[in-house]
């Protein structure tokens, strides 16, 4: 139990180190080159450990819904956006607003989906958030 | 030594609107993502889902990169400010490691909440020690006190959010 506490925490380390680093090779070319490099070696090192479990096509591949794809588009433009605001906010204020911005619409997207949740703490959450992002501005 | 690329610190700039404004919308495409992604995982696996949203990326990335360069040419599509270190260009693969740790620690005791709660602190704890220390050569920044007020409202308003769908399931 305790090393799957350590690997959630170094699976959300891991989400700034990368963001930290592409943050860098953006400010020296540009964002939409640092998140194309992401996503190559991304690929690659995955790749590389998809060959070592050897199962290239999974049988549900086929027939998972168009919706199942575009997730690597979105993610160009959410890496190269990440690599544009790391230099500008610093890393604990771009990763806390991103958070903000993936909660309001995840409460949002859960309400349209009629997810089950707890109401309450989900507004409380929300008012939280905003004050926080208020709280981001001099 | 100070690093010249970068603006003085005397004293870390307030964020402004247009970057608050930039991070929330991508904070929302994130969501957009994981719900594509984890549909993908659904139906195959995490690794493939994630080997795929990265090959995907990079076809996206270079046809962007390449329709860029064709309308503005190469040095707008590809400039170049400095020589570059090896290891700028290696942030993918953390992000590969990500997939791998969280989809281990998803399916343990800790669950989907556990995991996301618990990464949020890995995510916070490590991006104010890379701000106190300007690591990767950006610029150094000590937070104001107002800033740490800020992340404190926007974790504890996310630990609430992800507690609350937790809790319901």
């Amino acid at each position: 139990m305790s090393a799957m506490i350590l690997l959630a925490f170094l699976g959300g380390a891991l989400v700034t180190l990368s963001r930290q680093i592409n943050g860098r090779l953006a400010v020296d070319t540009s964002a939409l080159q640092s998140s194309f490099w992401n996503h190559l070696i991304g690929c690659a090192a995955l790749a590389v450990v998809t060959i070592l479990a050897g199962s290239f096509w999974p049988a549900g591949a086929a027939t998972a819904p168009w919706l199942a794809w575009i997730g690597g588009a979105l993610g160009v433009a959410f890496v190269a956006s990440g690599s544009w605001l790391v230099p500008r906010l610093g890393a604990a204020m771009t990763g806390g607003l991103l958070v903000a911005g993936q909660m309001l619409s995840g409460v949002l997207l859960d309400l349209v989906r009629g997810q089950d949740a707890i109401l309450w703490m989900q507004l409380a959450g929300i008012a939280l958030i905003l004050t926080g992002v208020v709280l981001s501005r001099r | 030594m100070p690093d010249e690329r970068l603006p003085a610190p005397d004293g870390p700039a307030p964020a402004r609107p247009l970057e608050i404004l930039a991070a929330l919308g991508t904070g929302g495409l994130l969501t957009l993502m994981l719900l594509s992604n984890s549909t993908m995982a659904a139906h195959t696996t995490p690794l493939f889902s994630s080997l795929t949203a990265h090959a995907v990326g990079s076809i996206v990335a270079a046809l962007a990169l390449g329709a860029l360069w064709l309308r503005r040419g190469a040095s707008h599509a590809l400039p170049r400010r400095n020589r570059v270190p090896v290891w700028a260009y290696l942030g993918g693969l953390s992000g590969a490691l990500t997939v791998m740790l969280t989809s281990a620690s998803a399916n343990s005791a800790l669950a989907l909440t556990g995991t996301l709660a618990i990464g949020l602190a890995g995510q916070v704890v490590l991006a104010l020690i890379f701000d106190l220390l300007g690591a990767m050569g950006l610029e150094r920044r000590r937070p104001r006190r107002r800033d740490l007020m800020a992340l404190l409202a926007i974790i504890a308003g996310a630990l609430l959010i992800i507690l609350a769908r937790g809790s319901a399931a």
